[in-house]
């Protein structure tokens, strides 16, 4: 009986830990609004592409992604658009994606803003607003820059300009 | 430094051990002294107890502590008081944390929300004197409950005479009789108390309801239970607690599930001034007295994932949910919230009408979300060109929307038929009367290319016209973890009907030399265990008065 004690007193004790400590661990890291922040994996998206194909973020692995949430409502996401559109042309020779998620508008409507301003970075349709919800985004223009190693590497709310984007690719590119 | 815990009787006894596992011999004193006994876990050693503990059983000998549980546990309801001074974040629907709690408390709330104290029950320091707890729970229950447990399974029946004379209830006398005839003598009357009776010669053992000293233990892994499912209610799809709205007459996809609800009718009535006392007309108040979604559940079947393809719904569950009475499908609840009532366009059944000849064209379906793009409507063609929800003119006179919302829609076509050019006439339709005011559609129309002579759009009657006429605000939840509490507060409650409703009660009795003695050990109402052993001596001819059984001792 006495030597029997001691096997049952760690697998006891082991139990606790994994227990205790997967809820404490789930409790320091898990918690909060789950707003991804500087440093997360950016949330997975599958979206319906302006191209009519689906789209999700593995497609653009290794690459730097510029996730730029906006609606043609938007007076300032309409404001910035050129801007991105002027660093998609510059950038996408080295491996930066400019990604704009259109959140919740018809296919029409999109289709007649974007061929309006001559946008040709990759737009995709939030429908359901499922990855505004996902990335907790409130105001719009919303943007999100994902390094080559699939990492957030910082989050811009309020419209971008030329310059300002011009910096923060940059820094995706040679960090 | 080795202490010899070989009794007198020679049993070798554990470290710890108070009274002789065999003999009951009080092991702590020289055996001059009088006090009442100490008979907690019947003076078995806890397992934790050891000669030379190891690291680990020093954690093990921390969770075992009762004083380091009761600390635990105040400081635990302390941390929950914390959490009750302001309302906490997951209580609430949408609000951004890190501005609130500073502009509705001030400084003091912008603290409390510094500290982490908005979310109390969620923070790291919470959670971990939880498992603390549970840690404690465990191993104090383990730590006691097998050495009582084994204490209780084999108990020797002829008890060291100390062990009898420094119970709380004793009673030393003469008998006249031959002590083996009088031990089997006593037998029967108390077997009709409901005792279990084991004799040993002039020896005697009986004991009855020892299962109530299960009670704490029992009640221990229901609290276990119950701590787990608190801590895992976390867990993926275990739980879920979110608001939506849900617009009347249309299927909405509820995010992070596959399901998807349509509200298929609202109702809200409110109490009628002769339903409302005196008192409460004067105030003025409009209360609702029903509010009630129509609601159907759908699953997705097919197509689930993939946002090029219409999913495939299969109706599961319809309900009419109102306050306190959830749609609930499976674990799935959805709570009636709220509702707004502001009503909102969906669609309109314009007709195109020759303006010179008052002829009318077709009558064709204007949806204000996802329209078709063309219309063939007689001889002539509209293609649906752009579309503005929230109409309106930005700084350099270009038409924009300034939200996704139907409140000023038009929609541009563009118009082939006979008597236009071939490549066609733009045309601006704003289906709001208001609208077509406020913006000037005709002078519009007329810089457009002047359609608006020959050709109008117009909506015959409200007929014509489909709102959405509310929106329900519902709560949807899922909490999966939730028969885990139940089942373990039942347990506990098992546990406490157990430990309160039935007291294990132990006489043992010896007689040396025709002298009788008596002791009796309960945990609780010694009252009625005195009462139950004078009753058994009258029976056996020894008259005695129940107070007179109350040892002198000093433990109370």
């Amino acid at each position: 009986m006495g030597k029997a004690r001691r096997p049952v007193q760690i697998i006891i004790l082991v139990f606790i830990v994994i227990l205790g400590g997967y809820a404490i661990s789930s409790a320091v890291f898990g918690g909060g609004t789950g707003k991804p922040e500087p440093g997360d994996k950016p949330p997975a998206v599958k979206l319906l592409g302006l191209d009519g194909k689906v789209h999700t973020l593995e497609e653009y692995k290794g690459q730097a992604v510029v996730l730029n949430f906006w609606a043609t409502w938007c007076t300032y996401c309409v404001n910035e658009m050129p801007a991105l559109q002027a660093q998609w042309e510059k950038w996408r020779d080295q491996g930066v994606v400019v990604l704009g998620i259109n959140t919740g508008e018809d296919e029409m409507t999109v289709r007649n803003f974007t061929e309006q301003l001559g946008i040709d970075f990759p737009i995709l349709h939030d429908f359901e607003n499922d990855a505004v919800r996902n990335y907790g985004v409130v105001p719009m223009p919303t943007t999100f820059f994902v390094n080559k190693k699939g990492r957030i590497a910082s989050i811009r709310e309020g419209e971008l300009d030329l310059e300002t984007l011009d910096d923060q690719i940059k820094q995706l590119v040679n960090p | 430094m080795i202490k010899n815990t070989k009794c007198e009787c020679g049993h070798q006894n554990r470290v710890g051990t108070v009274l002789c596992e065999a003999c009951g011999k009080p092991l702590e004193d020289n055996g001059d002294s009088t006090e009442l006994l100490e008979m907690r876990y019947d003076g078995a050693a806890r397992r934790s107890q050891r000669a030379n503990p190891n690291w680990i059983d020093k954690v093990w000998n921390f969770f075992s502590s009762v004083k380091v549980a009761v600390y635990l546990i105040i400081f635990t309801l302390i941390g929950a008081i914390f959490g009750t001074i302001f309302e906490q974040e997951s209580n609430f629907v949408s609000f951004d944390p890190s501005t609130f709690y500073k502009e509705k408390y001030g400084t003091i709330g912008d603290l409390y929300y510094k500290l982490g104290l908005s979310h109390t029950y969620e923070s790291w320091w919470f959670v971990t004197l939880l498992v603390m707890i549970g840690a404690s729970l465990v191993i104090c229950s383990l730590d006691r409950v097998l050495p009582l447990y084994k204490a209780l399974s084999k108990q020797k029946i002829k008890k060291h005479m100390q062990f009898l004379t420094r119970q709380k209830v004793v009673y030393q006398g003469p008998v006249s009789e031959n002590g083996a005839a009088w031990t089997q003598r006593a037998i029967a009357p108390l077997k009709k108390k409901g005792y279990r009776v084991h004799t040993d010669g002039d020896a005697l053992l009986a004991e009855k309801q020892r299962f109530s000293r299960w009670g704490p233990y029992v009640i221990h892994i229901g609290l276990i239970v119950f701590l787990l499912a608190v801590l895992f209610r976390g867990l993926p799809g275990l739980h879920l607690d979110k608001h939506y709205w849900f617009p009347e007459g249309e299927i909405t996809k509820i995010p992070d599930t596959n399901l998807y609800l349509k509200n298929e009718k609202f109702t809200v009535e409110y109490y009628t001034e002769e339903e409302m006392s005196k008192e409460f007309r004067e105030t003025g108040k409009v209360v609702p007295k029903l509010f009630e979604t129509k609601a159907v559940l759908y699953k997705c079947t097919a197509n689930c994932d993939d946002p090029s393809k219409e999913p495939v719904l299969t109706e599961v569950k319809r309900h009419a949910i109102r306050v306190n009475d959830p749609l609930n499908y499976q674990g799935f609840k959805a709570y009636q919230f709220d509702f707004d009532l502001t009503p909102k366009l969906r669609s309109v059944k314009p007709v195109l009408v020759d303006v010179k000849t008052g002829k009318q064209y077709g009558k064709f379906q204007l949806d204000m979300t996802d329209p078709q793009l063309k219309y063939e409507l007689g001889p002539y063609t509209l293609e649906l060109k752009n579309k503005f929800m929230d109409f309106s003119l930005n700084e350099k006179g270009q038409p924009v929307s300034i939200s996704n919302n139907p409140n000023a829609p038009a929609f541009l076509f563009l118009v082939k038929g006979p008597d236009l050019p071939q490549e066609g006439v733009q045309y601006i339709y704003f289906p709001k009367v208001i609208d077509k005011e406020r913006f000037q559609q005709d002078a519009i129309n007329e810089k457009l290319g002047g359609l608006q002579n020959k050709l109008a759009l117009d909506v015959l009657g409200m007929e014509d016209v489909d709102f959405i006429e509310s929106s329900s605000y519902l709560n949807i939840r899922v909490d999966r973890a939730m028969p885990f509490v139940w089942l373990g507060l039942g347990i506990v409650m098992i546990g406490l009907v157990m430990g309160f409703y039935w007291h294990h009660r132990r006489i043992w009795l010896r007689i040396d030399d025709g002298v009788l003695t008596l002791g009796a050990h309960t945990s609780k109402n010694w009252f009625g265990l005195r009462r139950e052993v004078a009753a058994f001596l009258k029976t056996m001819d020894v008259d005695v008065d129940e107070k007179d059984l109350e040892n002198g001792g000093n433990r109370s």
